[in-house]
């Protein structure tokens, strides 16, 4: 167990390094801080666009349809907008420098190099929404963290405008974010003349077809996700918090790809990414990390008192993926009996899930984001119907039984031990010593 | 009045502990406060005097241990966070505090 240890501390410290990377931890707060915005578009997405005939007539007569599509266009098909301000304001944050300046100044940067163009009437001018939501989330990441290390380092060495004493601070702060504002509002404009003279004509055309496509498609294929639950759980099992790591890396990916799936479900078409961001918690996360549901089933049923208490304290959160009771309290943290359940459940569950998705059995996910609290076939049913409820509830059987053989012999073992503990108990008693132990 | 402060992921499962832990007081009649918080919100906290982190986010302890000199910093046992053990947990930050950092 002594090498386990040291491994743990060494994956501790890689971790550590990877989340508190100030351009990584940018960007997973930043989209975090998103989830409201999110959260709301994909459930007024789900209103507007639930296929039951009788009640989109009921929409379309009352003229409802007119409202309920609404916030779906201020939300996320916006999102690259709230993105680029969110991800700038929390960098700055983490330099101790004025957030709301920085995001400010990103939010500009990014209207600058987004094209704008002539309505019919030749004298209205417009943003097109197209790069301003899902397909812009790239641009919106890189610009935001240029401007927040041009703002932070301009503040941070005072290459600002110094006033001379007596001025208020006041007055002095906002001179201090002109140069700031100055420099990256002069770059974005050469940004764009670059741009333009190349074949792909804005920046937005070019961040789109050169990284976020490759690397959205690289982030979106089958052996990409079954890579990334492998080494979650691999973290996991070594007591780190290995969602945490992992989509502080790929949340970015999975999140354009979920959001360009919701946009399709908005039109009334199936999206065409099998992976994005409702695929975790709807089919790798049923239970929590390790598909641990089935686990907790068994352990309702458990003979031994240890696994029983244990069980019924983490079935309720469990339901909603909070499953750290079992996690830490089985434990199947560094526990070698447990490490091939925990890692092969939650990969088969996905891996059929990609199958079947693949041939058609499933559909395609929403793309709505469901926050931490949906219960499991609820958040299913959520992202796609029944079907994708009932594979959860088959899932949860799997889970059962996959768990099942490795941990009748853990509730035997402990069934033992509990049953020698109390043999002792009683023949102290016998022997006169009375029970000291307080009831607790 | 002592302040104790929870810190995991996204502030989910400590408080669930935080609600055993204050069940414990209660008992005990043991006045505290007691929260649970994302580790990234911490710093927006009012004044606490200890933090204990989950297990899976022990990882952090030595950066918050180095960001709060004053107050003990320490991981929860991984055993009593997966029994959510409160009356342990509450012992070993009275313990904890008492010691000092």
């Amino acid at each position: 167990m002594a090498g386990a240890a040291q491994w743990r501390s060494k994956i501790q410290k890689v971790s550590t390094k990877i989340q508190k990377n100030t351009y990584i931890s940018a960007i997973s707060n930043g989209l975090m801080a998103l989830m409201p915005i999110l959260i709301l578009g994909a459930i007024f997405s789900l209103i507007n666009a639930l296929k039951l005939e009788p009640y989109q007539n009921f929409l379309e007569s009352t003229g409802l349809k007119d409202y309920t599509s609404i916030p779906a266009t201020v939300t996320t098909d916006v999102i690259a907008l709230y993105a680029v301000f969110s991800i700038a304001y929390n960098f700055a944050t983490q330099h101790k420098q004025q957030g709301f300046s920085a995001g400010i100044l990103a939010l500009m940067s990014f209207l600058l190099v987004t094209p704008k163009g002539l309505l019919d009437d030749g004298a209205t001018k417009a943003f097109g929404y197209s790069w301003l939501g899902a397909k812009g989330l790239f641009v919106a990441i890189i610009l935001a963290l240029v401007v927040g290390k041009i703002y932070t380092f301009v503040l941070e060495k005072k290459f600002y405008i110094k006033m001379p004493k007596g001025v208020p601070p006041t007055v002095e702060k906002s001179f201090a974010a002109l140069t700031p504002g100055f420099i990256v509002a002069i770059l974005m404009l050469i940004f764009s003349a670059i741009f333009a003279a190349t074949k792909y004509g804005n920046m937005h055309e070019f961040v789109f077809s050169i990284i976020q496509l490759p690397l959205t498609s690289l982030g979106g294929t089958w052996w990409a996700m079954l890579i990334c639950i492998f080494v979650i759980h691999l973290l996991w099992f070594f007591g780190v918090h290995g969602t945490l790591v992992v989509y502080s890396v790929v949340g970015p990916i999975w999140v354009a790809l979920g959001l360009e799936n919701l946009d399709a479900y908005q039109r009334g078409v199936e999206g065409t990414h099998i992976i994005g961001s409702p695929f975790f918690p709807v089919y790798v996360l049923i239970g929590g990390a390790g598909a641990t549901l089935g686990l907790i089933i068994a352990m309702l049923f458990a003979k031994s008192t240890r696994y029983k208490t244990l069980g019924k304290l983490a079935i309720v959160p469990s339901l909603i993926g909070v499953n750290e009771p079992v996690i830490f309290g089985m434990p199947l943290v560094l526990n070698v009996r447990f490490m091939i359940p925990f890692i092969v459940t939650p990969l088969v569950s996905s891996g059929l899930a990609i199958l079947l998705t693949t041939i058609g059995v499933l559909p395609v996910l929403h793309g709505i984001q469901v926050p931490l609290g949906i219960p499991v076939l609820v958040n299913g049913w959520m992202n796609g119907g029944w079907r994708v409820s009932a594979f959860q509830l088959v899932m949860i059987a799997a889970s059962f039984l996959i768990y099942y053989p490795f941990f009748k012999k853990a509730d035997a073992e402990a069934l033992e031990q509990e049953q020698q503990a109390e043999a002792a108990a009683v023949s102290k008693e016998k022997g006169g010593v009375p029970n000291a132990q307080p009831v607790s | 009045m002592k302040k104790i402060l929870l810190a995991c992921a996204g502030g989910f499962s400590t408080s669930m502990l935080v609600e055993r832990m204050k069940e414990s007081a209660r008992v005990k009649g043991i006045e505290v406060v007691i929260d649970a918080v994302a580790e990234s919100d911490i710093a927006d906290q009012t004044p606490f005097d200890i933090i204990m982190l989950g297990p899976q986010m022990g990882h952090a302890e030595g950066d918050l241990a180095a960001e709060y000199p004053n107050i003990p910093v320490t991981t929860i046992d991984m055993m009593d966070y997966g029994m959510m053990d409160g009356d342990k947990v509450l012992g070993t930050a009275i313990e904890l505090m008492e010691k000092g950092a």
